[in-house]
């Protein structure tokens, strides 16, 4: 392996890294708010890019100018699942009854989206899209690049939610101890539902970021479900930071193994990583004291 | 011991156990005098896979039933059994009975060693680690192609030298009636002893049951570990049938949640609930796939759905308590414990038993 | 439905449900209450034929391709009075891109619908354990996309790929052109990469083997497995190399992802070819002028004068408002094979007789097709060849084999 070869798979690892990020950060937020796994994450993802490439073909919008319409309505769209579905599940169980409802939420998406448009592959082609310029001797293609600039102002956007909103604050409570934080006045109710509507509405900028840089189909979002939960482990679950250090140690490494041994080792990562942190630190690497017990 | 007041209803719990066997036995004699009856090679084609499903479904429940831990990983166990019966049955030449008890073995000792890593988190960190299992194992088989044959998959001899497809699955309809048989009886059995017991302190309480003194660790690496072996049987059963392994179809997670969403349809802490579960979900989803070309999926998704925040304690816990709500109170609120649904023997008797030490 | 431009409108639905008697019936329910139709071989009774394809799941969208070939078929020969005076009626089950649910259609169509024939489905996966059904029971399985070599080692009296080549020869014109080139033009190293999966690599390494035999180097070859979701990485080790020749063993979103990458690197061999991609008309929406170039293998071409493709052109031109492509073509195809062997043989029942005659037929003849003449070997591999596209100022020409009827444009490097 040539050195510029190493350069340029860190170069896309960090890239992908990114992305991997942003999607990763909605999980977050669903296991934090309401210790759920939510199965139909990548689906809505898929979802979202389906609606971007809509817009796109409709509207010759460039797909980061949908956001604006697709952001809010993913995130009343999130409020309206967790109120109406995921709210009714009981205590006891939820973890199961939880993968189970969010498994049948991603097919009812799945078989909606193959119903309206068909399984023909889809894809937006950007003008920049397949420019690059150079750093470092590696070349650093403008499509990623603005995935990972979006991913990054997305979990900023995110971060300054959580630490500097009365909101972020009551969220944060949320997560941390439910039945505390109410004694001290949170609605935790609403802001469960919040919550969970902005983990959709991240869903609704991953989507946008996939349907540049890649072509999708409706039953492609089986592929990323493993990779996003190995990501939210390994980083602790219902740490959004920590998701978003995970993805990138993760992409990085996925990245170097693929073009150091093979693609087939390279899948294997995500759940080698997976294994350790059950081995020597099940809480995650990076994450607060909310995984084992939850 | 029970005490006094609760001996009745401890005894009449015990003697529902005693008449499941016979049910069981029931059971099975009907599987597989069926083929005899249904003589379309369809209809057997489905036979064998409902009773697979009964098969895959029950023995989940070894683990999920009663520990309460969920697995969406049990798939990858069934790959790993028809992958491991057809490259024995390759190297022993033949000998697929070899290859069948050597793959329950190796998948039991195998499935011990993860159960060890994988059991020490709970929840929702479980069942994201026994999702990676399956996408591991299906890496592992499309990328050691020299072993497995890769992504053009593997041939795998027959259980038996039956000529036409329509005996070949009358046959393999008795062979998995019986191994249903096999596993209902272990997992009825085990709901008796104290094993089960312990398992169920998991699931009720584990922090309780292991300050109490249970092992919970080995017991519930047991019960995996049990309930992978048999998974894996099937698998290997599977691959026997089929002549043929591919390594997307025995690696898929949808096949996992189904088995989940058959048993949680039935009823995740009776003996029936799987069975019963499988009977349902398996027709239905062939059904939706036939009438409802484009919609099958929404369909079945929006079923499924339905199913988990509707009757989420599956159909047999609602049938029982719908049934003992007619009947008079079966003691007085304070042999009760005050908050056990009436009619729900597994539960009954558990605060009790915790509480007056069961240990092994 | 504005915005997905391939989609068919209500309209024309509804157009292509009332072409003819060939109607498509959504497939009867599993309760069995319709008892097993023995249909009595009476003149004007429909002939059946049972189909179970992909039209959900991972391989949907050329499962309906091949859905167009078919129902275009039927419309054609009812219209043209049918087989042996009789009307064709085919009868669809979806089986999900499931290995599983594939056999059990099968099963069904043969044992409960009592079919008189069979079509085959979509893709090698599907195709190798559909096949072993149809053999069991004795019926000609004629299939439109079971090209890998896998399909063809299993020893079945029964099955015939209904297209020019098998996989590992679908590059043998291109393999042919790059060796015959002088000293001085020929390229010297090649890099492959592929997808895991039979058909793909039996394409792939097909070519890989016969430059590797003629003294170019391999100097890289990757193989990814199908779920792979980004493919930068993989091109960047590829583009490492600087290789003259690049060979994909593609299907669609791999040869997308991989192409679009190497742009990215910067990477433009003179020679760069993936298979399948390059053929669905997607890949223009998804590559845009990055096409043009690019090499790959197809079995039909519109412009082809075989006798019998300028029909099938017009008549799917006016039946779906589009162009044809490989996928309906080669449904259209098999349909052909069949309709020529039962009007020879003269009877079109699922009796063993009936169906070992037809098959013995298939095997002896050459049959008129619309991607030319086609003829069988005795384990169902068909004896001709594929040709190569090349997309050339933004249209795709035929390019090899020079010099003969098919071509349409000359052969061209990338710059």
């Amino acid at each position: 392996m040539t050195r510029s070869l190493f350069v340029q798979a860190i170069v896309f690892g960090v890239l992908t890294g990114g992305v991997y990020a942003l999607m990763a950060s909605g999980l977050s937020l669903y296991f934090g708010v309401m210790r759920i796994v939510q199965i139909a994450h990548p689906a809505f993802l898929f979802l979202g890019a389906y609606l971007t490439y809509s817009l796109h073909n409709a509207l010759g919008w460039d797909p980061l100018l949908t956001l604006p319409i697709t952001v809010p309505a993913f995130f009343l769209i999130g409020v309206a699942v967790q109120r109406l579905l995921l709210a009714r599940l009981r205590d006891e169980n939820r973890a199961m009854m939880s993968v189970l409802l969010t498994f049948s939420i991603a097919v009812v998406v799945e078989g909606t989206l193959s119903a309206i448009y068909t399984g023909s592959y889809r894809s937006i082609n950007l003008d920049y899209a397949s420019k690059s310029f150079e750093l470092f001797g590696a070349r650093v293609p403008y499509d990623r690049l603005i995935g990972l600039a979006v991913a990054g102002l997305t979990l900023l956007a995110l971060f300054s939610i959580l630490k500097y909103t009365r909101y972020g604050r009551a969220l944060r409570a949320t997560m941390q101890h439910r039945d505390a934080a109410r004694l001290v006045g949170v609605d935790t109710e609403r802001v469960t539902a919040v919550g969970f509507g902005i983990g959709l509405a991240t869903a609704a900028v991953g989507g946008a970021v996939l349907s540049i840089i890649t072509t999708f189909f409706p039953s492609g979002h089986w592929e990323w479900i493993a990779k996003l939960m190995a990501i939210i482990v390994v980083g602790g679950l219902g740490s959004v930071g920590g998701a978003a250090l995970a993805a990138l140690v993760l992409g990085v490494t996925e990245a170097v193994v693929q073009v150091w041994l093979s693609p087939v080792w390279a899948g294997m990562v995500f759940y080698l990583f997976l294994f350790l942190t059950l081995i020597f630190r099940p809480q995650g690497f990076f994450g607060g004291r909310l995984a084992q017990r939850f | 011991m029970p005490s006094a007041s609760e001996r009745p209803r401890w005894q009449a719990v015990a003697r529902a156990r005693r008449w499941n066997y016979a049910g069981i036995v029931a059971l099975v004699a009907v599987l597989c005098a069926a083929p005899v009856m249904v003589t379309a090679s369809y209809y057997r084609y489905a036979g064998v896979l409902l009773v697979m499903y009964m098969v895959l479904a029950t023995s989940w429940n070894l683990v999920g039933g009663f520990t309460g831990y969920v697995s969406l990983g049990h798939v990858a166990f069934f790959g790993f059994g028809a992958y491991c019966t057809g490259i024995l049955a390759d190297e022993t030449q033949g000998s697929v009975i070899l290859a069948l008890a050597a793959t329950f073995g190796i998948t039991t000792v195998g499935a011990a060693l993860i159960g060890v890593v994988a059991l020490r988190v709970r929840g929702a960190s479980f069942v994201i680690v026994t999702i990676a299992l399956v996408y591991m194992g299906s890496l592992l088989a499309q990328g050691m192609r020299s072993v497995t044959g890769g992504s053009s998959g593997l041939d795998i001899a027959p259980l038996f030298t039956v000529s036409g497809r329509a005996s070949r699955h009358a046959a393999y309809i008795v062979t998995f009636a019986v191994l249903l048989g096999i596993v209902m009886a272990l997992w009825n059995f085990l709901d008796g002893t104290k094993f089960g017991m312990g398992l169920k302190a998991v699931r009720e309480d584990e922090d309780r049951a292991r300050s109490l003194g249970v092992d919970t660790t080995a017991f519930k690496v047991a019960a995996f570990a049990l309930s992978a072996a048999f998974v894996s049987l099937a698998g290997g059963l599977y691959a026997t049938w089929t002549g043929f392994i591919d390594p997307i179809f025995v690696f898929s997670v949808q096949i996992s949640a189904q088995i989940v969403l058959m048993t949680l349809l039935g009823g995740m802490r009776s003996l029936w609930g799987p069975v019963l579960g499988a009977a349902v979900i398996v027709p239905s989803s062939e059904f939706f796939l036939v009438n409802l070309p484009r919609m099958h999926l929404v369909t079945m998704g929006v079923l499924l759905g339905a199913v988990v925040l509707l009757m989420p304690d599956g159909i047999i816990p609602s049938l029982r308590a719908a049934n003992s709500r007619r009947r008079p109170p079966a003691a007085s609120i304070r042999e009760d414990g005050g908050s056990v649904a009436a009619g729900d023997p597994d539960s009954a008797g558990e605060p009790a038993l915790i509480a007056n030490g069961a240990t092994p | 439905m504005p915005f997905a431009p391939r989609l068919t409108t209500d309209r024309r639905r509804l157009r292509r449900w009332a072409i003819g008697t060939g109607v498509l019936i959504g497939a009867l329910p599993v309760a069995g209450l319709t008892a097993a139709t023995t249909v009595p071989d009476d003149a004007g009774e429909p002939i059946r034929i049972g189909v179970s394809l992909p039209l959900t799941g991972d391989f949907s969208e050329p499962g309906e391709g091949i859905q167009q070939g078919y129902d275009l078929w039927a419309a054609d020969v009812n219209a043209a009075g049918g087989i042996l005076g009789r009307p064709v009626e085919l009868i669809y089950r979806d089986d999900a891109s499931d290995v599983n649910k594939v056999v059990s259609d099968y099963e069904q169509l043969i044992s409960v619908e009592d079919v008189d024939f069979v079509f085959g489905p979509f893709s090698s996966r599907l195709v190798i354990p559909a096949s072993e059904v149809a053999e069991d029971e004795q019926m000609v399985f004629l299939e439109p996309a079971g090209a890998a070599p896998e399909v063809f080692e299993r020893g079945l009296e029964f099955l015939f790929y209904a297209a020019p080549a098998v996989a590992d020869e679908h590059y043998d014109y291109l393999a042919d052109y790059l060796t015959a080139l002088p000293e001085g033009e020929r390229p010297e190293t090649v890099a492959v990469a592929s997808m895991d999966d039979p058909f793909a690599q039996g394409t792939a390494y097909g070519l890989r083997d016969q430059l590797a035999e003629a003294g170019i180097e391999v100097v890289a070859d990757e193989v990814y497995p199908p779920g792979t979701t980004d493919y930068s990485n993989i091109a960047a080790k590829i583009a490492d190399t600087d290789a003259d020749v690049f060979v994909g063993g593609t299907q669609f979103e791999d040869a997308v992802g991989l192409l679009r990458a190497f742009e990215e690197l910067g990477y433009r061999p003179p020679y760069m070819a993936f298979s399948t991609g390059p053929t669905l008309p997607e890949f223009t929406e998804a590559v845009g002028d990055a096409r043009n170039g690019i090499l790959s293998p197809v079995g039909w071409s519109q412009e082809a004068t075989f006798e019998s493709n300028p029909e099938f052109v017009a008549s799917f031109q006016e039946t779906f408002d589009t162009d044809p492509h490989e996928d309906a073509a080669n449904g259209y195809t098999v349909g052909q094979v069949l309709n020529q062997a039962v009007e020879a043989v003269g009877c079109a029942d699922s009796s063993e007789e009936c169906q070992t005659s037809v098959r013995d037929f298939i095997r002896d003849n050459e049959f008129v097709t619309v991607v030319g003449p086609l003829s069988f070997d005795e384990a169902g591999r068909p004896e001709q060849a594929h040709m190569i596209q090349q997309w050339i100022d933004g249209e795709v020409e035929i390019v090899l084999p020079a010099g003969s009827d098919v071509q349409t444009a000359e052969l061209i490097t990338r710059d």
